[in-house]
């Protein structure tokens, strides 16, 4: 990436441009496991935003020290750090969402986002905006998740946050309950991906059109 | 910047991060220890109250579970099977039998509420359980396990049916989750399995 990026657009590439989960496609995996319930949804961004803002910032405050051939090595350590002490206050302070969210949040050191940005952000670039980067891109996770979530709730079990929402959870809607199984996340995605996707290149070609 | 360029260096800067982060989260380890094993214990104590053929509060706050615990429960003793008591005034008031076994994901842990009669069911609850959420997760909702309260446990092979939403139920069944067959299979046998132990335990000591 040539020179330094200003907040604005480190912001801007997180959340739509190069948002981890619809552009890079990264992430995958706890994305399609925690999503069927929005509060569980939330908790789990909540981690990996708390992750990779804190994991990048260290990245870079150790960037000059850090010898090239280990940085991968260091990268995963300090992701685990972060990791571990999510989990471990998880367990000691909120048991019953840590039950819920089972290995999840121990998996998140293995997330890519987290590892994606530590390699090609915060070791190029100064603590500050490695912060703000891997703040948004944790929030970038985060927002797609909650939508996938939320699609996944409602029409798989009537109700959004447990509360059960008119209409989806009277007996006009039968629920769909393989939304709330594991390949109602693959089709809940998928589809979320391909919505957002085209949104952004329809966008990408009017700028460019502007920019004739 | 000498130092940096040493072939040793990537050890030794490896070696030092590694003791600094590992050491803080030991240190955090042993500061949160002692909660999270509270919190395994209290979510066993809070279930066992659960099943008592009494009215406590919906949701007992966390600081008084293990206070009631104590002045009503007394652990197993030799004429209860593996069953906890439950004591009033001197007198034992119901059985709080632990059953545990095989869910459709991971293991289901809980307890079940048998009242002095050997008989009569005070209620059900689940301290641990990693079932589909919206499925098999419903074992714990209050519409699932208000069902067991007022069950007898019959005398035959399984002393308590779950059987499949569409069949009749009678003072010995309940009705099985909605969607969730798989779990409420294996519910049921461990269950039942439990139970008939626990059975074949009380009536042997009683004779």
């Amino acid at each position: 990436m040539p020179g330094q990026k200003n907040i604005k657009n480190v912001v801007l590439d997180s959340l739509w441009r190069d948002n981890p989960i619809f552009r890079q496609i990264l992430g995958i995996c706890s994305a399609l496991a925690v999503t069927n319930l929005v509060l569980n949804t939330m908790v789990m961004g909540t981690a990996v935003i708390f992750t990779t803002a804190l994991s990048s910032l260290t990245v870079s405050l150790l960037r000059r020290w850090t010898p090239r051939v280990v940085r991968m090595m260091i990268e995963t350590l300090i992701i685990a750090f972060y990791v571990i002490l999510f989990d471990q206050t998880l367990k000691a302070y909120w048991p019953d969402m840590s039950r819920n969210l089972g290995p999840y949040v121990g998996l998140i050191i293995t997330n890519c986002i987290i590892m994606g940005r530590a390699e090609a952000f915060a070791n190029s670039n100064k603590p500050g905006l490695s912060f703000i980067d891997g703040l948004f891109s944790g929030l970038g996770y985060a927002l797609v998740l909650i939508a996938v979530a939320m699609i996944r709730e409602l029409f798989g079990m009537g109700a959004l946050l447990g509360t059960p929402m008119p209409f989806f959870s009277s007996s006009l809607w039968d629920r769909w309950i393989i939304m709330v199984m594991p390949p109602g996340a693959f089709f809940t995605l998928a589809i979320i991906v391909w919505i957002f996707r085209s949104l952004r290149f329809s966008k990408s070609e009017q700028t460019k059109e502007a920019e004739k | 910047m000498k130092i940096k360029n040493q072939i040793w260096f990537p050890v030794l800067y490896i070696f030092i991060l590694t003791l600094v982060l590992s050491s803080i989260l030991i240190l955090f380890g042993l500061f949160t220890r002692k909660r999270v094993e509270d919190n395994t214990r209290i979510a066993l104590e809070r279930s066992v109250l659960e099943v008592l053929p009494i009215d406590l509060a919906d949701k007992i706050p966390t600081n008084q579970v293990h206070q009631l615990y104590t002045k009503l429960i007394r652990d197993p003793d030799a004429s209860s099977g593996k069953a906890f008591r439950y004591i009033e005034a001197d007198s034992l008031i119901a059985y709080i039998l632990p059953v545990q076994g095989p869910g459709f994901w991971a293991a289901i842990k809980g307890v079940i509420g048998i009242a002095v009669d050997q008989k009569t069911v005070t209620g059900i609850s689940f301290y641990e359980q990693n079932e589909t959420p919206g499925l098999g997760g419903e074992i714990v909702s209050q519409t699932f396990r208000r069902q067991f309260v007022g069950k007898k446990l019959g005398a035959g092979k399984a002393p308590l049916e779950i059987r499949m939403p569409a069949e009749p139920i009678d003072e010995n069944s309940v009705h099985a989750v909605t969607g969730a067959t798989q779990t409420s299979m294996r519910l049921s046998k461990f269950l039942n399995e439990a139970l008939l132990t626990w059975q074949r335990a009380v009536t042997e000591k009683g004779e």
